[in-house]
């Protein structure tokens, strides 16, 4: 039986910012996205007491808690901590799988013992990062993911909760199955037609009955039902570099404003391209394919294709063979989100070349991921993607701190 | 037009241009070949890059002529019928054709708008033996590059100095470049650099490899034509700089390795079969009266492999891609194969014993 740690921060982004801001704590905060498109992000337990919930537009916020401070996200900030976390996690066990930007499970199956048990261990990180980031984390400990989580869940915030294997029973019988992680509203919308309103009747469901309406899933949504998962922990050394952990290398971002001009389109497509070309050098790796996103004003979304000569990771070709999809492209409507992509990943050519004009673009390159890393992203970066701070989009939940398809 | 032709000689004239009709063109008249049945009656056909002409023997002429046929059609029904072709058009748009007792009808187009043959103005002529510009374009063509995007690469550069009476031939795609120098009869003139599609330096060897004597080149500005016997090629050159492979070309290599290129050969097979499936990277150990060549693939293992060399310099050690390695290997032809290297990380020169007109160049990899 192994024993599986979730470590979720509670409110991150707002529990960071009231940190930072003194002014802030204890007053009901909302984080939202850049300028007047965006949402809320994170809302702080205070605001969440007035009802604000991630999602919710700023008007409906602002009607529900007038008096709700906004606070525009700082990515960097979320990511730098992100990444020291991590640091915090592998000091209780090499076995870390950082889920999302604020959440991360951590296998403790062989190293509980040395800090005294699974609870001593969940009380400990939760005192470490108290102490280093000041924030307040929910663990939540159980023999596998669904029940770690589950734990976590159900005692947000700031708690500690272990569920042992044989408690799983009693306390799934009652339980709504949308509370189980893995079941979404459709799901649980489905098997409510079936009669089934709890995880114990979903744990006792004939399994005939949920093959024929679900497929290869129904085997597995009554396995959940019992409080049983055997989803293995993805350990990031395991998935990180290599051409076969990582498919493919992409950005997007939602506009500020519709733009229907290709000219327009330009620098946010350049912009996007640095940002995968970077993230390729970064982690050795190069691409044969690009691909060219764009959602309309309509939200119809499609996406062009176009392979490359030779594999790539070189900002100029990305942006190059993007711009090319873009100028070939009959655009119906003005455009709100692009996006690129590299894909067909392998492994960086270490192959030298005989005339000098690539190296020198290579050396260029190198140089410039030199300082950036060193002294911040776009430290030095083209002319063209001045004037826009680097992280200004929303962070994407699913933001990881290593592993070449999973960090900005 | 009305003419009666050998079912032999229209095959075979219809193989040559075969290659060089376009068959996924977007215009349908380069899918098409042009008979000409005048006083010298030839056959024609292009892709725009490449052109060939060459004369068609007719056993009757009843009425002259020119006409417009789709070639692929054409030779696959010259390929099933039996006997003399009688081929008469209808105006321009049909042939009709008649072969024995089987008869058939082909839509054709206009022969007006089949591409005219350029005229070459202001023409530098060259002379040379057919096999020897034949082994020109085998021992580069190797090395051009393929669907880069400096496309003056995708070619060979024919560069003539006409003080020194040479033809050098090159091929490079940017890590490795190969270049053959020969002698020439040239009509004096300036130094020309002339960018030849690697297509048609590669569809110009069936040509020269079916010729004894000797040809003659009639270089333009934009053209060049190759008279290889009755038969006409002409190439649309390819307009853009050269890289300057004179540069790259190491002169002054230190560390000299005399090999057997059969061993060197089948020891980099052998130790390819673990590093082909990626960069097909491989580590070559040079020491004194001894090479290793190693590889290692972290999915699959590693492999060692070693021969013996004449060499009594520093060690050395560099990667390289075994393919680049094999490729000039191949295109080598001596016995005994010298190796010149300097750094880890400089150019490498490898070519025949005794011989310094032949010159593989290959970039190593950084390992």
């Amino acid at each position: 039986m192994k024993t599986i740690l979730l470590a979720d921060m509670d409110a991150f982004f707002a529990s960071v910012e009231q940190r930072c801001n003194p002014a802030l704590r204890g007053k009901p905060i909302g984080v939202t996205g850049p300028a007047h498109r965006s949402v809320i992000t994170t809302a702080s337990y205070e605001a969440r007491r007035f009802g604000v919930k991630t999602g919710m537009s700023i008007r409906e916020a602002k009607a529900l808690c007038p008096q709700l401070i906004l606070v525009t996200g700082d990515n960097d900030k979320y990511t730098h901590i992100c990444t020291a976390l991590k640091e915090v996690y592998l000091s209780f066990t090499p076995v870390v799988e950082v889920y999302s930007i604020d959440e991360a499970f951590l296998d403790i199956t062989g190293s509980s013992h040395l800090f005294g048990g699974p609870i001593e261990t969940g009380r400990r990180l939760k005192a470490e990062i108290q102490r280093r980031f000041g924030i307040s984390a929910t663990i939540g400990i159980g023999p596998n993911r669904l029940l770690a989580k589950l734990a976590s869940d159900i005692s947000k915030p700031d708690g500690l909760r272990l569920i042992e294997a044989s408690e799983a029973g009693p306390l799934l019988k009652d339980l709504p199955p949308e509370k189980l992680w893995g079941i979404g509203a459709k799901t649980a919308e489905k098997l409510k037609r079936l009669g089934i309103r709890t995880c114990g009747e979903l744990a006792s469901a004939p399994a005939g009955l949920l093959r024929s309406c679900f497929g290869v899933m129904g085997e597995r949504l009554r396995a959940l039902g019992m409080g049983v998962d055997s989803t293995p922990l993805h350990a990031d050394q395991e998935e990180e570099g290599g051409p076969g952990g990582t498919k493919s290398i992409g950005h997007s971002t939602t506009l500020p404003h519709d733009l229907f001009r290709r000219s327009e389109m330009a620098h946010w497509i350049l912009r996007l391209s640095e940002k995968v070309g970077s993230r390729a050098r970064r982690h050795g790796l190069t691409g044969r394919t690009v691909t060219l996103i764009m959602r309309y004003r309509s939200f119809e979304t499609f996406e062009r294709r176009r392979g490359l000569g030779a594999a790539t990771n070189d900002t100029h070709t990305i942006f190059r063979t993007a711009m090319d999809i873009l100028s070939s492209t009959r655009l119906k409507e003005p455009v709100r989100l692009l996006g690129v992509t590299l894909c067909g990943i392998e492994q960086a050519d270490t192959q030298l070349a005989l005339f000098g004009g690539e190296d020198r673009r290579a050396g260029l390159l190198r140089v410039m991921d030199m300082l950036n890393m060193k002294y911040g992203p776009s430290t030095l970066t083209w002319a063209a993607c001045k004037g826009e701070s680097p992280h200004r989009g929303i962070i994407s939940p699913a933001w990881r701190p290593s592993g070449a398809h999973r960090s900005l | 037009m009305n003419v009666v032709i050998s079912r032999d000689e229209l095959q075979k004239r219809l193989a040559d241009i075969q290659s060089v009709v376009d068959k996924k063109t977007t215009m349908p008249i380069l899918g098409h070949f042009l008979l000409s049945a005048g006083e010298s009656p030839s056959v024609s056909a292009t892709d725009l890059e490449t052109a060939i002409k060459e004369p068609v023997t007719l056993e009757e002429v009843r009425e002259g002529g020119n006409l417009c046929i789709p070639a692929r059609k054409l030779y696959e029904i010259v390929r099933e019928v039996e006997g003399d072709i009688v081929m008469e058009s209808e105006g321009t748009e049909w042939l009709r054709l008649k072969a024995g007792r089987s008869s058939f009808r082909l839509a054709c187009m206009n022969p007006e708008d089949f591409p005219k043959w350029p005229a070459l103005s202001d023409k530098v002529v060259m002379e040379i033996e057919a096999s020897r510009l034949l082994g020109m374009i085998e021992k580069t063509l190797y090395s051009a590059g393929e669907s880069d995007s400096r496309y003056t690469l995708n070619s060979l550069l024919f560069h003539i100095k006409p003080e020194e009476k040479t033809l050098t031939v090159v091929g490079t795609d940017g890590h490795r470049l190969s270049a053959v120098k020969d002698t020439i009869g040239v009509d004096a003139g300036e130094e020309m650099k002339v960018i030849v599609p690697r297509k048609s330096a590669s569809e110009l060897r069936k040509f020269l490899s079916q010729e004894e004597g000797g040809i003659r080149m009639d270089i333009a500005a934009n053209h060049v034509a190759f008279h290889v016997g009755e038969v006409q090629f002409l190439v649309r050159l390819i307009e853009g700089t050269y890289p300057n492979y004179e540069q790259v070309i190491p002169k002054g290599n230190d560390k000299i390795l005399g090999i057997s290129r059969e061993e060197f050969i089948k020891s980099l097979r052998r130790v390819s079969v673990i590093s082909r499936d990626h960069s097909n990277a491989v580590k070559i150990d040079v020491s004194p009266g001894r090479l290793t060549i190693t590889a290692s693939n972290p999915d699959i293992g590693e492999a060692m492999d070693e021969i013996g060399i004449e060499y009594d310099g520093v060690e050395i050690t560099l990667g390289f891609n075994a393919r680049y390695l094999l490729d000039a290997l191949n295109a080598l032809s001596a016995e005994r194969v010298i190796f010149e290297l300097q750094e880890p990380l400089s150019t490498t020169l490898m070519r025949e014993e005794g011989d310094e007109n032949y010159q593989c160049v290959i970039m190593p990899m950084r390992m």
